[in-house]
């Protein structure tokens, strides 16, 4: 009976012990709880490529744009700082791009350049608060043309990579809201966090595909 | 007879309290097995608490070494370790071909990280988020301003 009474404390012991690692247990769940239920605002910056080459690579990347947010400035190296990139090379050939981009975002929605050549058709609008560059290369497919002969003739409507970029205006806004010759990341993030679900950019090519977008979810499609 | 059982009583007590502090933290597991001739497996589960115990013994020289390397990454891994536990059920990275497949995701509050060759090779790591935040925080009092 009192051996019984060694092996009831035993018991009551582990029943402790038990009770102990409860408390965290019941923690983790809650965490998880309120990240489910707050999931709805939460947005993810999916990227995903998939290569059509030998081994048929697939890369899925998924992070929370509150992690990239608060990650980012921890981060200083090179021309990364504070959360925002220096860009050296804003004035390229003449050309000074943040005052090109300011120009973009003061303007009305239209239009803004359309090039149709042999090599390549690019164009460049503003629509509905979004801005949108699409560059279609048309190299790839004359190369094609060029070694296929009938059969490259008849893929080169197919071929060639295909670029769209798609960025909400206020995304833009919040990129050029830091010093001259930066880019301002992390209120770019944010930005992009406050917009909702958007298709950021789409490339394809005959050997990939790269999608980049945020929604809400934590899975890539 | 109840000499016995007491002190059954105080080795339980005092085994299950040791066991719920060392365990409370979680549990880092580490699988490796390559499969080649000699290949080596690893397989252990290690106590988090273990980790920043363990820091306590390590020489004052190694670690201000081993500190001034990791330093400039500190701060980063610091801020992805509180962010993750943010998130305890989600896949972050998956990178597969048809030889490889590498998968860092986050599962029940913990990082893991799966990867799998052709050959065979396989190594499983499984480390609670909060484990990384605590390394960061040692390594940064451990040898302040080095």
């Amino acid at each position: 009976m009192k051996s019984f009474k060694g092996f009831l404390g035993l018991g009551i012991a582990a029943a402790l012990a038990a009770a102990t690692f409860l408390p965290s247990a019941t923690i983790a769940q809650d965490t998880s709880t309120s990240a489910a239920s707050s999931g709805k605002s939460e947005q993810w910056i999916h990227v995903r490529v998939e290569s059509k080459e030998d081994h048929g690579e697939t890369v899925r990347v998924n992070v929370p744009v509150e992690m990239a947010t608060k990650v980012l400035p921890a981060i200083n190296k090179n021309n990364l700082h504070d959360g925002k990139v220096r860009i050296d090379s804003m004035h390229t050939n003449d050309v000074d791009l943040r005052v090109i981009l300011d120009a973009v975002r003061s303007s009305r929605d239209g239009e803004y350049v359309t090039v149709q050549s042999n090599e390549n058709d690019v164009r460049v609008a503003k629509s509905a608060g979004y801005l949108y560059i699409h560059v279609t290369d048309k190299s790839d497919s004359k190369k094609a043309a060029g070694k296929d002969g009938k059969t490259g003739a008849k893929s080169s409507s197919g071929n060639g990579s295909k670029v769209e970029i798609k960025v909400p205006m206020k995304v833009v806004d919040a990129l050029l809201s830091a010093g001259k010759d930066e880019l301002d990341l992390v209120a770019a993030l944010k930005a992009l966090s406050a917009h909702g679900d958007t298709e950021l950019v789409t490339v394809k090519d005959n050997e990939n595909t790269v999608r980049v977008w945020v929604d809400s979810k934590n899975l890539a499609e | 007879m109840l000499v016995l059982g007491k002190v059954a009583l105080g080795l339980g007590a005092t085994l299950a309290a040791t066991g719920a502090y060392v365990f409370h933290e979680g549990v880092i597991r580490v699988d490796v097995d390559e499969h080649r001739q000699g290949g080596s497996h690893v397989h252990f589960w290690v106590p988090a608490t273990v980790v920043a115990t363990g820091m306590h013994f390590i020489p004052k020289d190694q670690l201000n070494h081993t500190t001034a390397e990791v330093r400039p990454f500190l701060p980063v891994l610091r801020e992805v370790a509180k962010e993750l536990e943010k998130y305890p059920n989600a896949e972050l990275v998956d990178v597969s071909d048809a030889r490889n497949h590498v998968r860092i995701a986050m599962e029940g509050g913990r990082l893991r990280i799966d990867a799998v060759s052709e050959d065979g090779d396989v190594v499983h790591v499984s480390v609670p988020a909060r484990v990384l935040g605590d390394v960061a925080d040692e390594l940064e009092e451990k040898a302040p301003g080095v």
